[in-house]
């Protein structure tokens, strides 16, 4: 994939700008693993799984006509795990420690995921342009 | 006693030179109530960063060892002042009142002493 340099750089910006996140998953909606920074051993794993969730969130959202996805947030006893949309296939999953500002994941991860979105989804009408 | 959307209109309304008031959760970085802001003053990015100031400070004074509380934090601006009162008693720790005003029209000691009422009188 051409841009996965990138994606990875974008995950490791997101990383780097929001205090208490330890890992990023750029994952596709089908649940592969796209990007991951750092390169966390379950990666394949937490894909998979974002996928499952995704599933449930995007049926919730629609039967209660809340529209498209946008994100998905879970507060454990010892962190966070959220996921946001990026693009028309992709989305990020976050993992975050129990005291991590979640405003500011909220503001830098919608940041990241319309980012990812241009780089992926810009590769893609390009391709369909060639 | 005032609920949050009370405390926020009163100090919108009474606090001469208010662009926006936010009540904060400083554990979560997320706003509990907003009002005013603008799109010149997005409150919740306002909210997130200003989270990251009072956890800065809170810290710095751990490691000072000094065994006190913050009561308010004042940032001024070239022409805005930021207000941060951390709130306290019962339900309220974990919070502040984030006020931005207008340096122009703006009375800082009245607003301090508005914010300090406001803050007795919420109930969250």
């Amino acid at each position: 994939m051409a841009h996965e340099g990138e994606v990875r750089d974008e995950l490791a910006r997101l990383r780097a700008r929001t205090a208490d996140v330890t890992a990023v998953v750029a994952a596709s909606v089908d649940g592969l693993v796209l990007a991951a920074d750092p390169p966390v051993e379950d990666a394949e794993g937490i894909a998979a799984l974002t996928a499952a969730a995704l599933g449930v969130g995007l049926r919730l959202a629609d039967t209660t006509g809340r529209g498209a996805f946008r994100e998905l947030l879970v507060h454990g006893e010892s962190g966070y795990v959220a996921t946001y949309a990026a693009g028309i296939g992709c989305v990020l999953t976050v993992l975050a420690g129990p005291r991590v500002n979640v405003g500011r994941l909220h503001m830098e991860a919608r940041r990241a995921g319309a980012r990812v979105a241009e780089l992926l989804d810009g590769a893609a009408v390009r391709l369909e342009d060639s | 006693m005032a609920n949050t959307e009370t405390a926020l209109k009163d100090a919108m309304t009474s606090i001469e030179g208010v662009i926006g008031v936010a009540l904060v959760d400083y554990t979560s970085g997320m706003a509990l109530g907003t009002i005013g802001g603008g799109k010149d003053l997005d409150l919740n990015v306002a909210a997130a960063g200003n989270t990251d100031v009072v956890r800065a400070k809170v810290r710095t004074m751990e490691m000072l060892g000094l065994k006190d509380e913050i009561e308010d934090i004042l940032i001024t601006l070239g022409t805005q002042y930021h207000l941060i009162r951390l709130l306290s008693g019962r339900g309220k720790s974990g919070l502040f009142l984030y006020l931005a005003l207008d340096k122009n029209r703006a009375n800082l000691a009245m607003a301090r002493h508005q914010l300090r009422s406001i803050e007795a009188d919420l109930e969250v």
